[in-house]
């Protein structure tokens, strides 16, 4: 039975403003598995993300990577996120460093990797998404499907134990939408543990081997991919019919 | 491949491109080590014809005629004050080594005894020679028909109706010149510091202490100018003086100190040597001329002049360019005179013997090609000085800037800080946070209500107490900052205030004190801030002592560098070995000025510095820390480098603020552009020549600063980033 590398139990988050967020949300990853988190906009499923590598303190509850709970005050904050990438909605890549820099300033400055060992390591992850054509371009001059195929490299070089996506394809042309995912997939297809935050419920469907619907921060329907072609609960119907017909068929 | 080869190289230019600044600014610091003036000076002796080639040992003045005597009985006379010279008909041919005019008497004196004298009126010399054998060393008349001399052992020999008396005073030392006020004040002056006071006409004479250092010297020369003041000379070089004291009540003569020349100008020079209390010369005589000034000769061709009693000497230029010896020298007025040398050498002045400068001539300064020549080392030194300090200015500004606004955007709010501990620490620590703010505050209190002040003289606090007052205001942070701690519950909630809602969780320390330091700097005038960096807190002087402490030129001497020689360089040539002469450190004035300008920039830059890191979109610091780079390595390697690049523009403003602000620096006395356009216009009154030069000196700074931040700007775009204009 694979472990669980990543476990999450009764996460709680109350923004400054009283905005309750994530209302008690628990779930876990196991080794090289693919969960796939959806949900109408506002219903929390970025909060959870940022919370996992804490870019945003959880109010209440515990998370665990690999067993060990990181979301103590003495947990080494920076550590903790070198071993969880996480990928943007907007890429965020950094616009002043070239493809290649922007892959091995984590290598250096984290891993205190030399500069030659970080850019072969660069060099070999921007094979993996296809990237190596583009190494001295600055990330302005990268369409977006390129950006974000640079930004999964850059977090893939950390070798993180799991890989967050948050929401990978939303900022993206229709038509760039495609080399993107299927990096993604090629990913999953590789073993890579992930929880891709997504609308793309045909990918969803495809890639990912669990999924865990959210609604109103707390969650509504978990199973295997199967349920969106099966969903048990009213929600999650309306949900998935208020999205158009062809996406879901696609 | 070898496109991305080029790609790859053009990439790795334009990061190098960003060095130059720093290299330039380098560059610019060792072209500006400062640049001494050196002028020159031209001789104010003239050299007469004297009409006799023997050596000239001696020289007077009676009734307006000048004489002057010498080897072989020869006489010279001048009536017109020095210009031309006869010869007079000497009835001797010894060599007259001595002569003293006074009361319209004329008295000479030679080897073997030779004793000449010309009474009021006469026009001829009656001799009145002592025994063969005699050796006269000086000679001083006591009225026309009356004279003291003085020889060798102590012997002083008194002359009275045409007969000489010899008394011998029971001391072995030589006495070597006599010189009397009137016909009842003398002084005697010889060997081993020898000084014997007469008030009687030299019947009988006291002994007087020479001063300290001055006791083993031989006291060549005296001249008892006045009722308060006798000057004397040594053959070492020094100077000694004997004033009257109005408030002790002691007389002339009673007390004798040595001067201590402060500043000592060699011949042709205004670069001075500071003087201990000797010229290095062995002097031969002294004319004092007025109660602080006198003119001196010594071995060598020297003549010196000073007009201050001997503070500051000035050494002649000897025209005759040689070493032949000046004997004497002899002033008809405070201006016109002469001095006697040998091989018959006179030479006459009507400047006091005051060097000209060359070229003293007042150029034709409406002539606008002479108003540059005339002025442009001055323009050039102003326009280096300026440099200097907006060179400097900007650096100590720009760290100061971008280390504020970080303080300004760092998230370090209090709950921030104590959020990872447990509520039981915290408390425990809020407790003597408390006591301690009550206890600086209550020590505070003393110091704070001394100073007598009144309601609303109290906002004048932190000058007239500023260690209380910061003690207060260090208490009372202290006190809030323990009470809220005590107060940790966990929840970190808000505050009602009356109408208000507070969070003093949210209270971000650093953001505060940096918001104090640019509230302050951005509203108060930087001319007040220049005045109360430089003669309030006499800053630039706090620092350079200290500094030449530890950049002393023993600690220097032998490791040296270009660093070391930006703060403090020293002169390593034969001359002024070990002299400061340029760096940081040089001048107060200067490190003053760096500091207000850098402060006062520093407030500014930072609220630019502080705009551009807030534009940087906050998920660039989410991504730098996703892949755990901490806060500060996010700041450095992801934030900065955008942020900078986006104030570039507006950074270009406060560099050229900086540059015109430069220009109240004046106020302190540093001699930047704008100064150097006063002197220039106070010795010149060309304003608009003047004025016109500083404004296009100014822009020229301006203009290629803002030219070097343009081209810095395109250097570092980044490509596909920002709207530009360009491609």
């Amino acid at each position: 039975m694979p472990e669980k590398v990543l476990n999450v139990e009764d996460l709680h988050m109350i923004y400054a403003g009283g905005v309750h967020a994530v209302r008690g949300i628990s779930f876990e990853v196991k080794q090289g598995e693919s969960v796939a988190i959806i949900g109408s906009s506002g219903s929390g499923k970025s909060t959870v993300l940022r919370c996992i590598n804490r870019l945003i303190e959880p109010t209440d509850g515990k998370i665990f990577l690999n067993g060990e709970q990181v979301n103590t005050p003495h947990t080494d904050v920076n550590d903790l996120r070198s071993r969880i990438g996480m990928v943007f909605q907007s890429f965020e890549l950094f616009a002043h460093l070239r493809v290649l820099d922007n892959i091995t300033l984590g290598l250096r400055h984290v891993k205190g990797m030399s500069k030659s060992d970080a850019e072969d390591e660069a060099i070999s992850v921007l094979e993996r998404v296809d990237m190596l054509d583009r190494i001295d371009a600055y990330p302005g001059n990268l369409s977006g499907g390129q950006k974000q195929r640079v930004a999964i490299a850059r977090a893939l070089a950390m070798k993180p134990e799991v890989l967050l996506f948050d929401e990978p394809t939303s900022a993206l042309d229709p038509e760039l939408i495609g080399s993107v995912l299927e990096t993604i997939r090629g990913l999953a297809d590789e073993g890579m543990t992930m929880v891709v935050v997504t609308h793309e419920i045909g990918f969803a469907r495809d890639v990912a081997d669990r999924i865990i619907y959210m609604d109103q921060g707390a969650v509504a329907e978990e199973g295997a991919s199967s349920i969106i072609n099966n969903p048990q609960t009213e929600r999650l119907k309306k949900f998935l019919s208020s999205l158009h017909e062809d996406e879901i068929v696609e | 491949m070898l496109e991305e080869d080029s790609r790859l190289s053009e990439a790795s230019r334009s990061r190098g491109t960003v060095h130059i600044i720093p290299i330039s600014i380098v560059i610019l610091l060792l072209i500006s080590v400062n640049p001494s003036q050196a002028s020159d000076f031209e001789s104010s002796w003239e050299v007469v014809e004297s009409g006799t080639s023997e050596d000239l040992l001696t020289a007077t003045e009676n009734g307006g005629v000048i004489w002057a005597f010498g080897t072989g009985g020869v006489m010279v006379q001048s009536a017109d004050n020095g210009i031309t010279w006869a010869t007079f008909d000497s009835p001797t041919t010894s060599d007259i080594l001595n002569s003293d005019s006074g009361f319209g008497s004329l008295l000479v004196s030679g080897e073997s005894g030779l004793m000449l004298l010309m009474k009021s009126g006469d026009e001829s010399w009656t001799d009145i020679s002592l025994p063969a054998g005699a050796n006269v060393n000086g000679i001083s008349l006591t009225s026309s028909e009356t004279a003291v001399a003085v020889g060798p052992h102590g012997t002083i020999w008194s002359l009275d109706e045409g007969v000489w008396t010899e008394t011998n005073l029971s001391i072995d030392s030589d006495l070597l010149e006599v010189s009397f006020l009137d016909d009842s004040l003398g002084i005697v002056v010889g060997s081993d510091g020898t000084i014997l006071f007469s008030d009687d006409g030299g019947e009988s004479w006291e002994y007087r202490e020479a001063p300290e250092g001055a006791g083993d010297s031989e006291i060549v020369s005296v001249e008892f100018y006045s009722p308060t003041r006798i000057y004397a000379i040594t053959d070492d070089g020094r100077i000694l003086i004997s004033m009257s004291n109005v408030v002790t009540g002691t007389d002339v003569g009673y007390i004798w100190t040595l001067v201590d020349f402060e500043r000592h100008y060699p011949a042709g020079s205004n670069e001075y040597v500071l003087g201990p209390s000797s010229l290095d010369v062995e002097l031969t005589s002294i004319e004092v001329v007025t109660t602080s000034k006198f003119l001196m000769t010594g071995e060598g061709g020297y003549i010196s002049m000073s007009i201050n009693g001997g503070t500051i000497v000035s050494q002649q230029i000897n025209p005759l360019g040689n070493n032949s010896d000046f004997n004497d020298v002899v002033m008809l007025t405070g201006f016109i005179g002469v001095a006697v040398g040998d091989g018959g050498e006179i030479l006459w002045t009507e400047n006091a013997g005051a060097d000209d400068q060359l070229g003293f001539v007042v150029p034709e300064y409406g002539n606008f090609g002479v108003f540059v020549d005339e002025t442009k080392d001055m323009f050039l030194s102003g326009f280096l000085a300026t440099l200097k300090i907006v060179a400097f200015g900007i650096i100590l500004g720009f760290l100061l800037g971008v280390t504020l606004a970080m303080c300004k955007t760092s998230p370090t709010s209090l709950r921030y800080v104590v959020e990872r501990y447990e509520t039981k620490y915290v408390r425990v620590v809020g407790a003597p946070i408390l006591a301690g703010g009550i206890y600086l505050i209550y020590t505070a209190i003393p110091g704070a209500s001394d100073l007598g002040l009144n309601g609303i003289e109290y906002i004048f606090l932190p000058v007239g107490a500023p260690i209380s007052f910061a003690k207060i205001l260090l208490g009372i942070a202290m006190f809030f900052l323990g009470a809220l701690f005590l107060s940790n519950d966990g929840n970190f909630s808000k505050v009602r205030v009356g109408p208000f809602t507070l969070n003093p969780w949210r209270v971000r320390p650093l953001n505060a004190i940096a918001t104090v330091y640019t509230d302050f700097f951005r509203n108060t005038p930087l001319i007040v801030q220049f005045l109360f960096i430089h003669f309030g807190l006499r800053l630039g002087a706090l620092i350079q002592d200290p500094g030449l402490e530890i950049f002393s030129f023993e600690n220097l001497e032998n490791n040296h560098n270009f660093l070391t020689d930006i703060i403090a360089a020293y002169d390593h040539s034969e001359d002024n070995y070990g002299t400061l002469i340029g760096g940081v450190l040089y001048d107060s004035a200067f490190i003053s000025a760096i500091c207000a300008l850098g402060f006062n920039s520093g407030a500014y830059q930072c609220e630019t510095i502080r705009g551009a890191i807030q534009a940087i979109p906050s998920a660039q610091m989410e991504a730098g820390r996703s892949i755990g780079l901490t806060y500060l390595q996010t700041m450095r390697r992801v934030i900065m480098p955008q942020a900078i690049r986006i104030c570039i523009p507006p950074m270009g403003n406060e560099m050229v603020n900086l540059v015109l602000n430069s220009s109240l620096a004046m106020i302190i006395g540093y001699a930047e552009l704008t100064r150097q356009g006063k002197l220039i216009v106070a010795s010149t009154f060309q304003y608009a020549y003047a004025w016109g030069m500083v404004l296009i000196s100014y822009f020229v700074v301006t203009w290629t600063l803002a030219l070097i931040l343009r081209w810095l700007e395109e250097k570092t775009r980044i490509p596909g980033l920002g709207i530009t204009g360009g491609d």
